[in-house]
């Protein structure tokens, strides 16, 4: 829950939940190239795509702090 | 038979056999308004999934996406961006909503803005702007349909009445099965959609190229701009890039329909497990851009809308009538199973927070029931309505669509996280992000290259702040 934000924990959480967000949006102008490629896919796009992919594991990490599973 | 009615015929084979099965599924249920509705809040992990999943495979990403990355290329990418931003956010807002939904038996998203504002205006009022928003959406869905099915006939016949006869079968199916259909006709849906974007994005590179990696060198080659962001003020630049994928994952959770899906849980654990999961579905869209790039280079020089027929119409030219008939049954499903869960959302929202609400009309358990089961035949008829008679505009209304949900968000959030959001706030919120995005959107105005609903928003944050610091009292905090 947001409230959650009120204590050293939350915020802990709070941020681990902004870097992928971070990195799929203000990070992205800075890795706007093509090369170097990644199973042919341009680094933009491959950047793209690994931060969506690592996008549950930070999900997961916040989860694991909360208990939830 | 002759190839031209071949593919026509498996489109519509796959359409009714999901139809058909997704009301074998439901099968003979009691529907009270919160079953029908929101089904009985009751999904677990997997019908969450296709539910939510829903709402990231419509003709759009279908035929949308694929055109955007034919047109332009890199700006399609935003599309993988904004779901998994957009999980992030759900992560904590949507099991917060659904708390509140849970606590006080709210069926539709206007429910929870006049019970954490504790103001009846504010409901309505959102429940309306709602409506509007849900019509021309679904017209979309219906031009989608059509583009789907010209290209199934491989273009020999006027698919018009095929339309409309698909979507008032619809509309009754809705009337029977309530959300749960919606919910089982979205498991077929998947499994196709996944079949055909796995084919456009795999099978097609790997016939024509070789493999994605040899088409991408191709189009490296021949289109060297093509794989980067425009300069960051450009037209669908790295400005345009940012501000989009932060409004589209700040909307993502706010259409009429997800409000319901997110009701729909079984528990708030549900929606924070689907939140972790479901990015790594999202990643699937970078298959319909490669399928996009590849049909740039296959079928060069179509110009317009007609970009959005890209891939298709590859599929058309060089496979054969049963493969065009799969792809097109998969965009078809993409087409109606979210048009299934925006009937049922428009329909509630008139039920429960105008009949019901504005005007005491039809609020026992039987009368609202049957009352929105009469009001989804209804808007299905008035979509079809727009959609004939006014294709074109229907683009235009559907700005209202994109920048207008989004504006619900700050109303959303502060529910939660500030005290002194007042109902007047809220609505003053909404009302100025409206007021800037719809004329910014109209003329096609992007100050600094950025998305102009994403200027609304924070328009409609600083207004909320602002009048909300000029009233006296504070609410409770849930």
């Amino acid at each position: 829950m947001l409230d959650g934000v009120r204590n050293t924990a939350g915020v802990l959480r709070v941020l681990l939940a902004a870097i992928p967000i971070v990195a799929l949006t203000l990070a992205v102008p800075f890795v706007n190239r093509v090369e170097p490629r990644f199973f042919g896919l341009p680094f933009l796009l491959s950047w793209i795509l690994v931060w969506s992919l690592l996008t549950p594991g930070f999900l997961w990490m916040i989860g694991r702090m909360e208990r939830r599973w | 038979m002759s190839g031209t009615t071949t593919a026509l015929a498996i489109v519509g084979l796959v359409v009714f056999g999901t139809i058909g099965f997704a009301l074998f599924g439901v099968g003979r249920i009691k529907m009270d308004p919160a079953q029908y509705i929101v089904g009985g809040r009751s999904f677990g992990t997997i019908f969450l999934w296709v539910l939510l999943a829903g709402e990231i495979y419509t003709t759009f990403t279908f035929l949308g996406i694929a055109g955007l990355s034919y047109s332009q290329g890199a700006p399609a990418f935003y599309a993988i961006a904004y779901g998994a931003s957009a999980y992030v956010i759900g992560y904590f807002l949507a099991p917060a909503i659904w708390r509140v939904a849970k606590d006080h038996d709210l069926l539709t998203g206007p429910d929870f803005f006049e019970t954490r504002y504790g103001s009846r205006v504010l409901g309505v009022g959102v429940a309306l702007l709602m409506f509007v928003m849900v019509i021309p959406y679904v017209a979309l869905q219906l031009s989608g349909l059509q583009i789907l099915l010209h290209i199934a006939g491989y273009g020999a016949y006027d698919t018009t009445a095929a339309v409309c006869i698909a979507f008032i079968v619809l509309a009754f199916f809705v009337f029977t099965a309530g959300l749960r259909g919606t919910a089982w006709a979205s498991v077929v849906k998947d499994i196709f959609v996944l079949g055909a974007v796995t084919f456009a994005g795999i099978a097609i590179p790997v016939h024509f190229f070789g493999s994605p990696s040899a088409m991408l060198d191709r189009l490296l080659a021949t289109h060297p701009q093509m794989l980067l962001l425009p300069a960051s003020t450009a037209f669908h630049g790295t400005s345009w890039y940012v501000s989009t994928v932060l409004l589209s994952a700040i909307g993502f959770y706010m259409g009429p329909h997800s409000w319901s899906a997110v009701y729909s849980a079984r528990s708030g654990d549900t929606l924070r497990r689907n939140a972790m999961l479901l990015p790594l579905y999202q990643t699937f869209l970078a298959l319909m851009i490669i399928a996009g790039l590849a049909a740039a280079l296959i079928h060069p020089g179509l110009k317009g809308t007609a970009v959005d027929q890209s891939f298709l119409l590859v599929v058309a030219q060089y496979y054969p009538p049963w493969v065009l008939g799969l792809i097109a049954g998969a965009g078809a499903l993409a087409a109606l199973v979210p048009a299934s869960a925006l009937l049922l959302a428009g329909a509630s929202v008139i039920t429960k927070n105008v009949a019901g609400d504005a005007f005491g009309f039809a609020t026992s358990d039987t009368s609202r029931t049957l009352l929105t089961r009469v009001l989804v035949i209804v808007v299905a008829l008035l979509a079809l309505g727009v959609w004939l008679a006014a294709q074109k505009t229907v683009v235009e209304l559907l700005l209202l669509y994109y920048n207008g949900v989004t504006q619900f968000a700050p109303g959303a959030a502060a529910a939660f996280l500030y005290r002194r959001a007042t109902a007047a706030a809220v609505g003053a919120g909404i009302a100025v992000g409206l007021a800037v995005a719809i004329p910014l959107a109209a003329f096609n105005v992007s100050p600094w290259g950025i998305n102009a609903g994403f200027l609304a928003l924070i328009a409609n944050v600083l207004v909320l702040l602002a009048v909300s610091l000029r009233s006296p009292t504070s609410r409770t905090m849930p």
